[in-house]
């Protein structure tokens, strides 16, 4: 209390001053008002501990700074909005998701873009620096890649030291599967054992060569016009061919098309492979895939429309052959559009108008991709059996894939305790690894993600206007506790917005800021700021 | 004979009239209270203006009158809508998880009752000896264990430690058969049933058990049981025809209170037996501000309760001759 009344007692004294015609810089010189108090905004509890614990941890050491800090458990949804609709925060604990078109730079960059600064958009912080967007124009337009990753690593440079977010780190995917059942997984980042090649690459090695998953959250829907889970296109993507997979080392590979190459600047020219087939037999042409863009197109399906922003229009030369005419220069149009987008039968398709309206018992699920879709039935099972007319069919071990949607991680485990299924499509829960890795027949994998928990700050809000306080803040934020107690290990901590597993993007010699609370003073000290006699910061 | 119809006809005009407000409540309840339900989006990385048109295409750009009024229109056509995150008719949502936790909750309910009012008949007339301590006992443990701790020992015990009972949903994959009738008379149905419905008959055992057994003990300061002992019938035949039958009533209230909020389930049991109960469902519609869902959830359950209220009215007139329609 005293001490909000002592900053509006300084306040009031300023604005009188400034009446008065004095001098403002003398008065500010020598009246040291106490930093505005910090609300630290977090997840509750029961939504995420570990992003809850680490707020606390946080909050303790700017404390001893010198700050004063309010912890802020905000329940999710709600927390969501404050931050990116309201901007009505002073610091914020959240977090992205590593999805596999992510690992592509574009994405987490423009987190940090100005022109995202707005009510809504992605880079609520308000982080405005011109020389970054004029980079990132660049970089989105560079097609050579070593090129580009220049561009991106200098990126990753030019805003780290003016810590517009502090990366707290990146947490491991711990996911198990059954060593007696199968074999043959390689994990991918941010996607864990059920990516699109877990099915494609496991081996039977029991008596059932169904390969079943278990996972505690099930699709919104399996409308690929409607969608916007990742659960439903983790399943969708194993019924629907794509133009090109990313590989589980996230290298863009020509897979319905046989090659993409760069005809100018603006086109790209697609020839699909020769004799696919759709599910119900029908052939995959390349009429399909110019109609699939154009509808994409028309219907306005918000969760895709960022990758095909780029997209003018889409010609057809011949049976196998589209180009695609881009408005500008996108070097991530073949890395992430032509991966994300699933080819649909025009035959099928042609006839709906308006597709977002789709009951779940009218959407065709006739895909051309390695399996084939066979049921849905909600809060229960899905399945699906191989499609032995695929290109890829002969390296496929498994007959078919079953999905168990369960209530919980808790109902998950179990499953795989028991043997009801082969592999975790989530993360378990840290009590559950111990018990896991004491089980002879399950296998424990961790997977490093891309994705990232940062902490946020309004730099429209003092005390964070001030480059110096970001950077005292980021070294008295003990990051090294965190990985090793919240996350046990499993982790690594934060340090660009491209994470280190992400190799080719990352940038190594980014600034640290290792915990060090000296320097953090010294910081702080160099900018002007002191301590009065109760330890409180004020400047 | 017309005081009853009259009084039926009121009874049931108050019944909508609660629906009503019921309805308006959810309905702006959901809207003030849950978050947009759109804000999950921006982990999708969706930009303002697209999440704009996501909103419009749910209709909530519209003023929230223009809304409100088309709520209540769609209502009276017993038109639910469609949920915002399934993409799906409300309604047939509704009606399928509404029969999964039905035949959950039925059989147990129906189980604790068969069990628990005997048994409380029973203790009555033990009073004060050992059996009826530690009958009060055990139906009070059950009733104040957490259903989510009973489930998990349960499982623990007869599912992974014996290996008897399956531990999760409602039949073993992968299965063929897909309509209600179907999935429900199966062996492999019972099977799955066994454990969950175990767990949610022990925790309501003690009700119908304490409520019966005080009732009998009210009951038996009465004449007429003492007009049945002076008449020299049994002691058994004076319990059970005589005592019982007059204790029954507020037991019958009880149970007919029990199934109308058996329609929202039993969450924590649907969780920990991932059953794909009306229950997990109403939780994952309030999580996503799924407001279509969530209203007809809530909805349904007033319904159930004040149908049922409306029942036991009648039941009473049936079981009681001293109550009559006024």
């Amino acid at each position: 209390m005293k001490t909000i009344n002592n900053n509006l007692f300084a306040r009031k004294l300023l604005a009188g001053a400034v009446g008065l015609g004095l001098s403002t810089l003398a008065v500010s010189a020598t009246a040291q008002e106490p930093v505005a108090p910090i609300n630290l905004m977090t997840t509750t509890e029961s939504y995420d501990p570990i992003r809850y614990e680490a707020a606390f941890i946080i909050a303790e050491r700017w404390r001893e700074l010198g700050f004063e800090v309010n912890v802020q458990p905000t329940e999710f949804s709600t927390a969501l909005e404050r931050f990116y609709d309201q901007q009505d925060f002073d610091a914020t604990i959240l977090g992205w998701t590593g999805r596999t078109d992510r690992l592509d730079p574009q994405f987490f960059l423009s987190t940090l873009d100005s022109r995202q600064s707005n009510l809504g958009g992605n880079n609520p912080g308000g982080y405005d620096n011109p020389e970054f967007d004029a980079l990132f124009d660049e970089q989105s337009r560079e097609f050579d890649p070593d090129a580009r990753q220049q561009l991106v690593q200098e990126m990753q440079e030019l805003y780290k030291s003016d810590v517009p977010l502090l990366i707290l780190f990146y947490r491991d995917e711990v996911v198990a599967y059954n060593n007696e059942a199968f074999e043959g997984f390689n994990p991918m980042a941010g996607e864990g054992l059920y990516s699109e090649w877990g099915p494609m690459e496991a081996v039977p090695l029991g008596e059932r060569s169904v390969l079943r998953i278990g996972g505690p959250q099930e699709p919104d829907n399996l409308n690929p016009l409607a969608s916007t889970s990742v659960w439903g296109w983790k399943w969708m993507r194993l019924y629907y061919d794509r133009l090109v997979r990313l590989s589980a080392d996230v290298e863009p590979l020509p897979w319905a098309a046989e090659s993409v190459d760069q005809v100018d600047d603006t086109t790209i020219a697609v020839t699909l492979r020769e004799g696919m087939t759709f599910h119900d037999g029908e052939p995959v042409t390349a009429e399909d895939v110019a109609f699939t863009f154009n509808y994409y197109l028309d219907q306005d399906y918000s969760y895709f429309n960022s990758y095909l922003a780029a997209l003018d229009s889409i010609e057809q030369i011949d049976d196998l052959t589209v180009h695609f005419h881009l408005g500008e220069p996108s070097a991530s149009f073949a890395s992430i559009t032509l991966s994300q987008i699933p080819i649909l039968p025009k035959h099928i398709w042609e006839e709906i108008e308006d597709a977002s309206t789709l009951s779940p018992s009218d959407t065709p699920t006739v895909g051309s991709g390695p399996f084939v879709h066979e049921r849905f039935d909600r809060g229960e099972f899905m399945a699906l059996s191989k499609f032995e007319d695929h290109f890829h069919a002969d390296e496929i071990a498994v007959d078919g894939v079953e999905f168990i949607i369960y209530a919980d991680m808790e109902g998950v485990y179990t499953g795989l305790q028991t043997g009801q299924i082969d592999v975790t499509a989530w993360r378990m829960e840290p009590g559950q690894i111990g018990l896991a890795e004491a089980e002879e027949h399950l296998n424990v994998v961790n997977v490093p993600d891309f994705g990232y928990y940062h902490l946020t700050f309004n730099l429209r809000r003092e005390p964070f206007d001030d480059r110096a306080v970001r950077r005292a803040l980021a070294m008295a934020s003990d990051r090294e506790r965190m990985v090793n107690v919240l996350l046990d290990g499993r982790g690594e901590v934060g340090a660009s917005v491209i994470a280190p597993v992400n190799t080719f993007w990352n940038d190594p010699f980014v600034e640290r800021f290792p915990f060090d609370m000296d320097a953090a003073r010294a910081e702080l000290e160099e900018a002007g700021y002191s301590w009065d006699s109760d330890g409180r910061l004020v400047k | 004979m017309s005081s009853r119809r009259s009084y039926l006809i009121r009874r049931v005009l108050h019944g909508f009239m609660a629906l009503f407000i019921i309805a308006t409540l959810l309905f702006f309840l959901f809207r003030l209270g849950l978050p947009d339900p759109t804000a999950a989006l921006i982990t999708e990385g969706l930009s303002p203006e697209e999440r704009e048109r996501v909103r419009a295409s749910f209709g909530l750009d519209r003023p929230i009158w223009e809304q409100y009024f088309l709520y209540l229109v769609n209502i009276l056509q017993g038109d639910f809508g469609y949920s915002f995150h399934y993409r799906a008719p409300v309604a047939d949502i509704i009606w399928e998880r509404l029969g999964n936790t039905m035949i959950l909750m039925l059989p147990a309910i129906v189980l604790a009752y068969a069990v628990g009012a005997p048994l409380g008949a029973w203790l009555s007339w033990r009073r004060g000896s050992r059996t009826d301590t530690t009958g009060i006992f055990v139906g009070l443990m059950f009733r104040s264990a957490p259903m989510f701790w009973t489930g998990m020992i349960a499982i623990l015990v007869f599912g992974i430690g014996l290996g008897w009972l399956p531990t999760s949903g409602m039949r073993t994959l992968p299965y063929e058969a897909s309509g209600f009738f179907d999935k429900i008379f199966t062996l492999d149905f019972l099977h799955h049933l066994i454990l969950p419905a175990l767990v949610v008959a022990l925790y309501y055992l003690g009700s119908p058990l304490l409520i019966m057994r005080n009732t009998m003990l009210e009951v038996y300061g009465e004449d007429f049981i003492e007009m049945a002992r002076a008449k020299g019938l049994p002691e058994r035949r004076i319990l059970y025809a005589h005592a019982a039958r007059n204790a029954l009533l507020p037991v019958v209230t009880q149970l007919a209170v029990t199934i109308g909020l058996a329609a929202g389930g039993q969450v924590v049991v649907e969780v920990v037996f991932s059953w794909p109960g009306l229950g997990r469902e109403i939780l994952n519609s309030v999580r996503t501000s799924d407001f279509p869902l969530a209203q007809a959830s809530f909805l349904v359950m007033a319904a159930f309760v004040i149908t049922l209220n409306l029942l036991v009215d009648i039941l009473y007139t049936l079981l009681d001759p001293r109550v009559s329609f006024k």
